[in-house]
């Protein structure tokens, strides 16, 4: 399976003949295998058939590159395969290891591989598309690291060049001239690109160094508009927006070949055993190095006691109680997931594993005797007490911990309704902005669970060197949550199974 | 003016006398039977949902009849509003209550004319942005009783995504602090928001100048001392003159940079988020009555002259024998 047919292939390199000069122009594919010389090369190959056999001139292309570091011969890819795998490797160890050496991974900035290039990166977008989908961690890996591989490149091109290749790539693209905002409905949504970080007027994305001057020009005092062009718009973000909107493309291209392959009988084997090499280069830096947890050490991080020193600023001020609005947000949705996680399956989002509550807390008992004392603590805390006026936002708890819409928690109904995982720090600031005071560690993560890992490394490793003992006695225990300390659940539970409408009235 | 409460009479004479069906906004009833409809009839929030009119004359009947303490319909059009099945799109909405405007200049309990002023300010504003910067013209703005809603009904934006409307609500609000390095053939420059006549930078530098000139010495924003609040209240009138850099040289660049960080994180207040990125709110229903504070929400054809305290009030108001 491989999806254009054989069509005349064009050369991977092109000529431009500028004041005399001959340059020699790098062809869009190199950056963008998606264009139409990308997939002219897709067609010439036509099938898969010899895609495992040696390529003589790849090695040779390799092995003649100037900047290229070569430790061992087993390094150099040899086939289509092989190069596929080395650009994902590239992308992992570039990110994760702190031994990372750019020169061994040279070749791949060379645009003399053009061509084997172009079909690798088919082949990797086909293998996980029928594999994993568009869903996946491989996917998303896939995608940043074609955004990398395009940084990389213009990087390593002569400025005049990239240039060029950037105002062409982008007038693929870009299918007009004028370009409304909401041509970037994907990228927003996605959040690959910042609605702030484009320069907008009636609606239009300006570009062009003309437009710019004729809107803005008359504007700009006391300094030079065409200056002022060079640092807003300039070359950056037109690099921005051509490599978020390739990377779109490549997740675009991914989501076409699932859904081709979920209607065909039997995929590929060759993709499929691709698509478990990328998973097996995938999950060895989580081995070697801790992939995604920012923390120091390796290995996956075991649930425990739950530590209130290692808490983010707005946990610690949702658990001194919610005095203006919002309270069954900060209980229900914000606290229950946190805290539940935090104690009982702090790794979920490095993971990537869904699971049950009971899958970590077999008979409830730390659910029942931490999680949800620590919940009820920070719900009578707010003013007023929340199960005061709303006893049945104790139900609405039991559903986000997974557990339906009852009233106690009941291994029978688990699987109801999903365990929710924690709100991520963009989604408090918009339903709680009264809760988010970050500090210097929040700057850093994206999700207060994130915060909890990374902290609760750092207060567990002191403890452990020995820490410096407050003077006052207190032992450092005093910050574990324990049990005993809170007040235990009620059982004043509401028996009705009515949801909570998030989708209230707004004066 | 008291802002109290409706009683079931007054609320009936409303219905019976001084509303119609023609005051609903052309922009609702053109697509009355893909919407949905919630009421309050107790005063204790929207429990009767799911509500469908077939036609206006339905929806004149219900309200005359059951005459309610609030009425809603939804920003969203399903295919089968009945069931809330079958979204099709919604309305992208803005919500600015007086009462919850961050920096407020009056201090008072709930509302008053000061703030609701204050509100129209920063309504002004945001539409100045939909359509100077987002290029949006359907825009419909209702005043609700308590503050204001800002409605659009552009295609382009209606099918947009939560996540395209956090976007949208950050960038209208000014919740980020512009970058203020830029660099250009490997040189560095530095470019404060102010410097930037155009594009987000203008956006963000109007939002804090409102939120200056409204900062009291009550007023607590993150990062910012007394001091600092001293000094923004002392030298604020270079900016009623856009003398920012002189501002800025004045407050100090570092409490300057810190000023302007804590007024970023409160901008997100100025609108409520959660209404704009919810795909099936219900929103109080133009020509209704807000019988918390006995005002009619009103669809606002000029929004520099209008008055909610001449424009908003029901009759029965001034009728009541105090």
């Amino acid at each position: 399976m491989f999806f254009i047919e054989t069509e005349y292939f064009c050369s991977g390199k092109f000529f431009l003949i500028t004041r005399n000069i001959i340059v020699f122009m790098v062809s869009i594919s190199f950056l963008n295998p998606l264009s139409p010389e990308g997939k002219d090369i897709v067609r010439e190959l036509g099938s898969l058939e010899g895609i495992s056999e040696d390529i003589p001139q790849l090695r040779s292309i390799v092995t003649h590159n100037p900047s290229q570091e070569i430790l061992d011969d087993g390094e150099i890819p040899s086939n289509f395969l092989e190069l596929a795998l080395k650009r994902i490797e590239w992308h992992i160890k570039k990110k994760h290891d702190r031994e990372f050496n750019g020169r061994r991974y040279a070749y791949l900035s060379d645009d003399k591989i053009t061509k084997y290039d172009v079909i690798s990166f088919y082949l990797l977008c086909q293998a996980i598309g029928v594999k994993f989908g568009p869903n996946s961690r491989e996917t998303r890996v896939m995608v940043e690291s074609q955004g990398d591989l395009i940084n990389e490149r213009l990087g390593k091109l002569h400025a005049d060049e990239g240039r060029s290749m950037v105002e062409k790539s982008l007038q693929m693209l870009l299918a007009d001239d004028q370009v409304h905002w909401t041509f970037f409905e994907e990228l927003l949504s996605s959040r690959k690109i910042r609605l702030t970080d484009l320069v907008l007027d009636q609606g239009e994305l300006i570009l062009d160094q003309e437009d710019f001057l004729e809107r803005f020009g008359p504007k700009i005092k006391h300094r030079n508009p065409m200056s002022m062009y060079q640092l807003l718009i300039g070359d950056e973000l037109k690099e921005l927006i051509m490599i978020k909107l390739i990377m779109q493309e490549t997740e675009d291209y991914i989501k076409q070949v699932h859904e081709k392959a979920e209607k065909m009988v039997e995929p590929n084997p060759i993709l499929l055993e691709l698509a478990e090499q990328v998973s097996e280069v995938l999950s060895e830096p989580m081995q070697s190095y801790g992939y995604g947890s920012g923390r120091g050490g390796g290995g996956p991080l075991k649930a425990g006691p739950l530590n209130n020193l290692a808490f983010p600023p707005c946990v610690k001020k949702a658990l001194e109680g919610i005095k203006s609005g919002g309270r069954n947000d900060a209980i229900v949705l914000f606290m229950t997931p946190f805290v539940s996680y935090a104690r009982l399956y702090p790794d979920v989002f490095r993971m990537n594993i869904t699971k049950r509550v009971s899958d970590q807390d077999p008979n409830l008992e730390i659910t029942e005797n931490e999680v949800l004392p620590l919940i009820y603590e920070a719900a009578q805390r707010c003013v007023p007490p929340l199960f005061d006026d709303q006893p049945q936002e104790k139900v609405n708890i039991n559903a986000k911990l997974g557990f339906g819409m009852h009233s106690s928690l009941n291994m029978n109904h688990e699987g109801e309704t999903t365990w929710y995982t924690p709100m991520s720090c963009e989604k408090i600031k918009l339903h709680l902005p009264h809760l988010c005071k970050p500090d210097d560690v929040c700057k850093k993560i994206g999700n207060p669970l994130s915060y909890y890992n990374r902290r609760i490394w750092e207060v567990n490793n002191l403890e452990t060197e020995g820490p410096e003992t407050p003077e006052n006695g207190d032992s450092d225990n005093s910050n574990k949550i324990e049990a005993s300390e809170v007040q235990k659940g009620t059982g004043e539970d509401n028996k009705s199974n009515e949801s909570t409408d998030t989708t209230g009235g707004s004066a | 003016m008291d802002l109290k409460p409706a009683n079931p009479n007054e609320r009936r004479q409303y219905y019976r006398e001084e509303w119609d069906v023609k005051n609903v906004p052309d922009f609702i009833l053109k697509s009355l039977i893909q919407r949905e409809f919630g009421f309050d009839h107790m005063g204790r929030g929207p429990n009767d949902r799911y509500r469908v009119f077939k036609n206006t004359d339905f929806l004149r009947k219900f309200m005359r009849y059951r005459a309610p303490f609030a009425a809603y319909s939804s920003v969203a059009f399903y295919h089968k509003p009945r069931r809330r099945d079958g979204w099709i799109k919604a309305e992208l909405v803005f919500d600015v209550d007086a009462k919850d405007i961050p920096i407020r200049s009056c201090g008072c309990e709930n509302v008053c004319e000061v703030c609701l002023n204050q509100a129209k300010d920063i309504v002004h504003g945001l539409v100045d942005t939909l359509k100077g910067d987002l290029g949006l013209s359907h825009i419909h703005v209702v005043y609700s009783g308590r503050g204001y809603h800002i409605r659009i009904l552009d295609d382009l934006v209606m099918g947009a995504d939560s996540d395209v409307r956090t976007q949208v609500v950050k960038y209208l609000v000014g919740s980020d602090v512009p970058r203020s390095e830029y660099s250009s053939h490997g040189m560095k420059y530095n470019l404060e928001h102010f410097t930037i006549p155009f594009g987000y930078p203008q956006v963000f530098t109007h939002r804090v100048k409102q939120a200056l000139l409204a900062v009291n010495m009550d007023t607590e924003i993150d990062g910012v001392n007394k001091n600092i609040l001293k000094a923004v209240i002392k030298h604020r009138d270079l900016l009623k003159d856009d003398q920012w850099g002189i501002f800025r040289k004045n407050i100090g660049p570092v409490r300057y940079n810190k000023l302007v960080k804590g007024i970023a994180s409160l901008n997100l207040t100025l609108v409520d988020a959660k209404v704009s990125i919810d795909l099936k709110r219900i929103l109080r229903l133009p020509s209704s009555l807000h019988s918390g504070v006995s005002m009619i929400s009103t669809e606002i054809k000029n929004l520099e002259t209008f008055d909610p305290f001449q424009d908003a009030v029901p009759k029965f108001v001034y009728e009541r024998n105090e």
